[in-house]
């Protein structure tokens, strides 16, 4: 388990952004939570994007194969 | 209203003292939320950027006025706002299955609308959520801050915790670990959650990102610190999107699955009448319904909630308890499928009722400390509290007395099948249980203002008025 999680941190960095971070006010996000969103967060937002796309691909088809088949045959 | 505050003749609720930007106060019996001015940014924000009309108008939030009152502590105060009235609080432990899920994936969506209003939940604790008019509810109006770009969800891990934690074990291991919200204030650790899991939960994508490898790198990670947290990585606004969509989706994959018979079961009626005595019973009801016009009526081991309904039915605002987390389910998804807003089905163990809980015991209250009723009803129950369970009679009386002033209660005499049924493997020590007992003991606690006796049954329904 903990060795998928190294992998996954090496993954995860790739997509990370850097710039100023101010620590959270008042609820304690838990280090180990809190490392652990930034590692999957970018593999997540990634699928996020992927599963967006794949939904206008499948749409954008869908309403093609649907025009043709509302064309009346010559 | 107090022309002067004071801090210390306010009643400050036990429940609202972490969150730095404001706390409940009760004055003269009304409920208020001091905002506090290090919340003023935030509240602008929630208010100016239209997301509070937004989710007022979806009903994800509870609407509240802004008042012209004194604040308790005026050196600290923004605003003062009174939040429109709930009926009831309800706790996590309470809910059953698909209560906790919906209140699970109404977070989500708040979260989510946050975002695009530039705001984030600070917290996502299963108590800021409330069924109100049968939907799950914000009830914590400073719980967004503004959103920072970058900045990862700081409410992740309490989301794990409260929600996801006690689905999952419910789905895959047993409905009754949702009861270890009661023993842990914050949610079920998630190291805990993963070593009681199954192995195979490892396959589900969800389970395993935010479950099992979230506990390891908890583990991993526990001594890591502000040194980590304060780095100067950052979350983007796509990645928390698709954190949102991954914990959305390993919610609604969560199903908890009893066996079909078992379910089945549940249609059947489990009692003893022939239809025209069912249907003489809710005649019976409905007419002392009738007669009291109660405003809030607790339905104590309701089952289903076929009686419950009588209730809402006649505008009455109706909780139906039971025990059963199974019959609890069923009349939720009822009350869901036919949009009873005035009916909130909630597990109650009435021989365990819920304690006050956290911080001095005063955080999450006790059932009798939000006890609101004008009726209870206790149909086809006390034998089963006092046969099943050795309650003596005048404890009983007593306890429905705390609860409520009305009492419609159904008295099962001795020679009932269904006692004979609770009988069979044991001793029959009770030898004071008969008709003129009960009327005795209840005589004591209260006025027996009409009493039928059932058709086709020994058994008999009264009418009850508290002394």
């Amino acid at each position: 388990m903990l060795e998928l999680l190294t992998i996954m941190s090496y993954l995860g960095a790739a997509g990370f952004n850097t710039g100023p971070q101010k620590p959270p006010l008042y609820l304690d996000p838990g280090s180990g939570s809190f490392i652990f969103q930034l590692i999957i967060a970018s593999l997540l937002g990634g699928v996020f994007i992927v599963k967006a796309y794949w939904k206008r691909i499948t749409a954008f088809v869908r309403k093609v194969i649907s025009r043709k088949e509302d064309e009346p045959e010559e | 209203m107090s022309a002067v505050s004071d801090y210390h003749t306010d009643s400050v609720l036990g429940g609202s003292f972490r969150d730095p930007s404001g706390f409940l106060f009760e004055r003269d019996g009304t409920l208020y939320r001091q905002i506090n001015r290090t919340y003023q940014e935030d509240y602008t924000h929630l208010i100016e950027s239209g997301l509070y009309a937004a989710l007022v108008e979806d009903h994800a939030i509870i609407s509240h006025q802004e008042v012209e009152i004194p604040a308790p502590l005026p050196e600290i105060a923004y605003k003062v706002i009174q939040p429109e009235k709930l009926a009831f609080i309800s706790y996590p432990y309470e809910w059953s299955f698909s209560q906790l899920k919906d209140a699970a994936l109404a977070t989500l969506r708040l979260q989510e609308k946050g975002l695009e209003f530039g705001m984030s939940l600070k917290d996502s604790s299963a108590y800021n959520i409330q069924f109100h008019h049968g939907r799950p509810v914000l009830i914590d109006t400073l719980s967004f801050e503004k959103y920072q770009e970058g900045k990862p969800w700081t409410a992740y891990r309490q989301f794990c915790q409260h929600f996801l934690a006690p689905l999952s074990l419910a789905a895959y291991r047993d409905i009754h670990f949702t009861q270890l919200l009661r023993v842990d204030l914050d949610g079920i650790p998630l190291d805990f959650t993963s070593r009681l899991l199954p192995r195979r939960t490892r396959l589900s994508p969800g389970l395993l990102f935010h479950i099992h490898l979230h506990a390891a790198s908890q583990r991993r990670y526990a001594d890591a610190a502000a040194v980590s947290i304060n780095s100067q990585r950052q979350v983007t606004r796509a990645a928390l999107l698709g954190l949102i969509d991954s914990l959305r989706s390993a919610v609604s994959r969560l199903e908890w699955r009893k066996t079909t018979t078992a379910w089945a079961d549940y249609y059947q009626a489990d009692h003893n009448y022939t239809a025209p005595a069912l249907e003489h019973k809710k005649q019976i009801v409905s007419a002392y319904l009738e007669q009291v016009k109660p405003g809030v009526v607790w339905d104590l081991g309701a089952n289903t909630g076929v009686f419950s309904r009588l209730a809402c039915e006649r505008g009455a605002f109706t909780i139906a308890f039971d025990y059963d987390p199974g019959a609890v389910e069923i009349n939720y998804k009822e009350m869901k499928s036919k949009k009873e807003s005035r009916l909130l089905p909630l597990v109650q163990d009435l021989t365990n009722t819920s304690p006050g809980i956290g911080w001095q015991n005063k955080e999450r209250s006790s059932l009798g400390e939000r006890a609101n009723a004008d009726l209870l009803m206790a149909l086809a129950l006390i034998h089963h509290l006092v046969i099943g369970n050795n309650l003596p009679l005048e404890h009983l009386a007593s306890f429905f007395h705390q609860l409520g002033h009305w009492l419609v209660i159904e008295f099962v005499p001795k020679d009932d099948s269904q006692i004979q049924r609770l009988l069979r493997n044991r001793q029959d020590i009770f030898t004071d249980y008969s008709v003129e007992v009960f009327e005795r003991v209840f005589g004591e606690k209260y006025l027996i203002r009409q009493v039928e006796q059932i058709r086709e049954s020994g058994r008999r329904l009264y009418l009850m008025e508290g002394r």
